[in-house]
């Protein structure tokens, strides 16, 4: 039983972490209909950027003191996702914007690709895991027979907070409005004065904002990182923006949760152990595509593949 | 570019002129000084810059041969005069280019390139300068779409023509293969003479394309097509008796073979059914797991030594099953979520090879040992001897992967102009439509993907035994990526976009070993490059070039949509 809590536990952390990223995949695959494959890379990026931020910009006298590293840490991730991400979308993708589907879907593959060989060949040593320093309170939360790292707790915390907040602002602001305009008809949107190519980019720093987040939070987690973190966490939050329905805010979270808690549950319970997880994670993806392809929370029409 | 076009249009005739004499004079300067940072010339005297400092051979000769010709056609009576020049000028600089480049980073700095010590190494400068001056010179005659013959011949001429081109491909394919030498540290400058060679032929093939030469032949090959494919099929197995007949040049070959063939049943699903699969190459792991257990490698638990013929028809039934599988969810899902969907199959293939699922795999430690083939009492990889000509080992399993290319074409280009592929091409243009057309949708795209794999499973049976080991690294989620971009930089739906694809993207690696920490990245940045300039490919398919064009065909038939796009730009 309390093998099962405690897997219960960790399986909530990782949604967290996956709920972070798989909100950058539903928002951009919900206003231009393309699955941005380099998302994970923004994410892994997010990583590397908090890294670098730790090493040589945070000075050596508050490098121990969490609430100040912590926030320049990620202030450095976000910052560095978002401009790479605000490069991709200016240079790969718009370009593309009128191209068949297949010409955006090939070129976010190279795009990704291009990232976590970059990353690879010019951060000093990152060819191997570095080790990212563990920028938050240490020890872990006792509940009964649960422990959770602080590290998780935060996670948790931050991951909610920011998805209502996404979720508040895309509901009640006015370029929250715009987005939810273009994402329904983006012709009309044009025609009731919405600028196109404002929102586009502005679901593009949104998305990279929050992966940022999730790759220095992924960082402390863990305490390192590698430059294939991103495609593979990558793949396991498009699997959840799937699951949540496509475009649906709510859903990416909530699937997300359900992809963390399959993880953990079918490493520990299902044959196979943790070397077969991944591959749950897969035959969920497949079932819900086949059986349901809005996804939970996904309207039948928005479906547009 | 019409501004430049225009700007230039006086003086285009004499820009040629003097274009193409710098080119010469490109040739006839030294491009290395002799001192360089990492050592004088004696010291570094193999590589080719210094074989013979004022000789002019390999890539010297090269520029020296396109000089000439831009002097030629500058003053010769050919018709679309700009735009042969132009590529003639494209060849140049590349050429100038790439051997600067590479002298510049393998030889100690730009001092490589001046005239640090006195020796005045012009030659790259002045051959980067000239291949600018004869493209503009090309671009200011004006360009027009390649020209198209009239000239119709004889029978048996057509076959004299086609057979004096088809063996001035072959002389082209090996030299081609070899140029440069192996790749590797032992010879740095491979990578370089390589591309350069290749941005010579580049330069040279889209000049001939602009007379009118290429359409020509094509379309003379077409209405003779039993005769051009026998004839090509001799060519290409008459290959171990030229310069490339060494057993390094024959892996090569037979390597790129069996990616082409792989990349050839990616472009049924892909190119005519419109389908994205992202986890093909799982099939050709499937057919190479299935070839190496039932074959008798050291690692197999079934115990079974079956004959390589019955191997790999079991090995290819069980892929196209594995195919069948994947593809039903095409019933309900379309587009980029079925593309996921082949992602998702992809990745399982991977993770449950590495964890050797059922025994069958041998994880990590790869199924070693898998026997070499054996046929009509021959060992595949002995050499042969034909009489008096002995060929290297390998060739023999050059000659079987010929026959696979050759068949799986066969198999496409009937399969292509048949009902099914009728259907296929319908699906993708238009599913609903299709559908009211009265095609079965479902079973079409179902049979696409089981076709596919078949072809892979069959693949990758002969790379199991090719290669001896099958381990889940040859198959992971990159390679199919590497299939798909081939499919893509050849031309979606065209059987000799997809064998030219397959050879790019396998013989560049092998040639640039020095860059092989690159490889991926630039890899990465070649698909967003394609997809941005040439999303067509480099050999188009005639409809799909329709399709990838500007909206506005505006009733220009559809052979000649996009002839008038920049051909010359180089792979």
């Amino acid at each position: 039983m309390s093998t099962l809590l405690q897997q219960l536990a960790n399986g909530v952390v990782q949604g967290a972490l996956i709920a972070l990223i798989a909100l950058g995949y539903t928002m951009v695959y919900g206003i231009i209909q393309l699955i941005n494959f380099a998302h994970g890379e923004v994410f892994m990026v997010g990583a590397y950027g908090g890294l670098a931020t730790y090493t040589w910009l945070v000075p050596e006298a508050v490098k121990d003191v969490w609430y100040v590293s912590l926030p320049l840490v990620l202030l450095g991730g976000v910052a560095i996702s978002v401009v790479v991400a605000l490069l991709m979308e200016r240079f790969a993708y718009r370009p593309l914007r009128n191209a068949p589907r297949l010409a955006p879907l090939i070129t976010a593959l190279g795009v990704s690709v291009f990232l976590q060989e970059f990353v690879r060949n010019f951060y000093p040593n990152a060819t191997a895991a570095l080790p990212f320093p563990g920028a938050f309170v240490q020890g872990q939360l006792s509940l009964g027979p649960i422990k959770i790292s602080w590290t998780g707790v935060l996670l948790i915390f931050v991951s909610i907070i920011l998805s209502l907040l996404l979720q508040t602002y895309i509901n009640r602001s006015r370029m929250g409005r715009a987005m939810r305009a273009t994402a329904q008809d983006p012709d009309t949107a044009k025609l009731m004065g919405v600028n196109p190519d404002r929102v586009i980019v502005l679901t593009f720093v949104l998305g990279a904002a929050l992966a940022g987040v999730a790759g220095v939070l992924f960082g402390t987690y863990y305490t390192n990182i590698n430059t294939d973190m991103g495609f593979q966490t990558g793949i396991f939050a498009f699997t959840a923006a799937v699951l949540g329905g496509v475009g649906s805010i709510r859903g990416a979270v909530v699937g997300a949760f359900i992809i963390g808690l399959v993880k953990t549950l079918a490493g520990q319970y299902m044959p196979g152990g943790t070397s077969y997880d991944y591959v749950w994670i897969f035959v969920v993806l497949i079932l819900v595509l086949v059986f349901r392809p809005q996804g939970l929370f996904g309207e039948p029409e928005r479906v547009r593949a | 570019m019409s501004k430049i076009a225009n700007t230039v249009k006086p003086f285009a005739r004499p820009l040629a002129v003097v274009g193409g004499v710098l080119l010469i004079v490109a040739a006839l300067l030294p491009w290395v000084t002799f001192s360089l940072n990492s050592g004088n010339y004696p010291d570094r005297a193999t590589l080719q810059y210094f074989d013979a400092p004022f000789g002019v051979t390999g890539f010297r000769w090269h520029i020296l041969l396109l000089g000439v010709l831009v002097l030629i056609a500058t003053f010769a009576p050919i018709p679309n005069k700009g735009r042969v020049i132009r590529s003639l000028g494209w060849g140049g600089l590349a050429v100038a280019l790439i051997n600067s480049v590479f002298i510049v980073a393998e030889g100690g700095g730009l001092g490589a390139i001046t005239a640090a010590d006195g020796s005045s190494a012009f030659g790259g400068v002045v051959g980067v300068v000239a291949g600018i001056a004869v493209i503009l010179a090309g671009t200011g005659l004006g360009i027009e779409p390649p020209t198209k013959w009239k000239l119709t011949l004889s029978t048996p001429l057509a076959y004299l023509v086609l057979l004096v081109t088809f063996a001035a491909v072959l002389v082209a394919v090996s030299a081609t293969l070899t140029a440069g030498g192996q790749g590797g540290p032992a010879n740095p400058y491979a990578g370089g003479l390589f591309l350069s060679f290749l941005g010579f032929a580049a330069g040279l093939l889209t000049a001939l394309n602009g007379v009118g030469l290429v359409g020509w032949i094509s379309e003379l090959s077409e209405k003779h097509r039993i005769f051009s494919v026998v004839v090509l099929l001799a060519c290409a197995l008459l290959l171990p008796f030229t310069g490339a007949g060494s057993e390094y040049w024959m892996t090569v070959a037979a390597n790129i073979g069996i990616y082409a063939a792989t990349a050839i049943g990616l472009n049924i699903v892909v190119g005519l059914a419109g389908l994205l699969d992202l986890g093909y190459v799982a099939f050709m792991g499937i057919g190479a797991v299935v070839a190496a257990n039932l074959s008798g490698a050291a690692a197999s638990k079934i115990g079974l030594d079956l004959p390589f013929p019955v191997a790999a028809v079991i090995a290819a039934i069980i892929a196209g099953i594995f195919g069948a599988i994947v593809g039903s969810p095409t019933l309900r899902v379309r587009g980029d979520y079925l593309a996921i969907v082949t992602l998702a199959f992809g990745e399982i293939f991977t993770r449950s090879a590495q964890n050797n699922i059922g025994g069958l795999t041998n994880g990590a430690n790869a199924i070693p040992g898998v026997p070499p083939l054996d046929l009509f009492g021959k060992e595949f990889n002995q050499s042969l001897s034909i009489g008096s000509v002995q060929l290297p080992a390998g060739v023999l399993y050059y000659v079987l992967i010929v026959l696979l290319v050759a068949g799986v074409m066969a198999i496409f280009a009937n399969l292509k102009f048949s009902r099914i592929g009728r259907a296929w091409i319908a699906i993708r243009e238009d599913e609903d439509a299709a559908r009211a057309m009265g095609i079965k949708t479902g079973k079409a795209k179902i049979l696409a993907f089981l076709v596919g794999a078949t072809l892979a499973g069959l693949a990758g049976a002969v790379f199991a035994h090719k290669n001896g080991t099958v381990s889940y690294e040859s198959f992971k989620f990159l390679e199919s990526v590497t299939l798909l971009a081939a499919v893509i930089l050849g031309g979606m739906g065209s059987i000799p976009g997809a064998v030219l694809g397959a050879s790019l993207l396998f013989v560049l690696p092998e040639k640039l070993r020095e860059f092989s920490d690159y490889r991926l990245m630039i890899f990465g940045l070649a698909l967003v490059l394609i997809m941005r300039f040439r999303p067509q490919g480099l050999v188009p398919d005639r409809h799909r070039r329709a399709e990838l064009a500007d909206e506005d065909v505006g009733g220009v038939p559809v052979d000649e949509v996009h002839e008038h796009d920049t051909k010359g730009a180089k792979a």
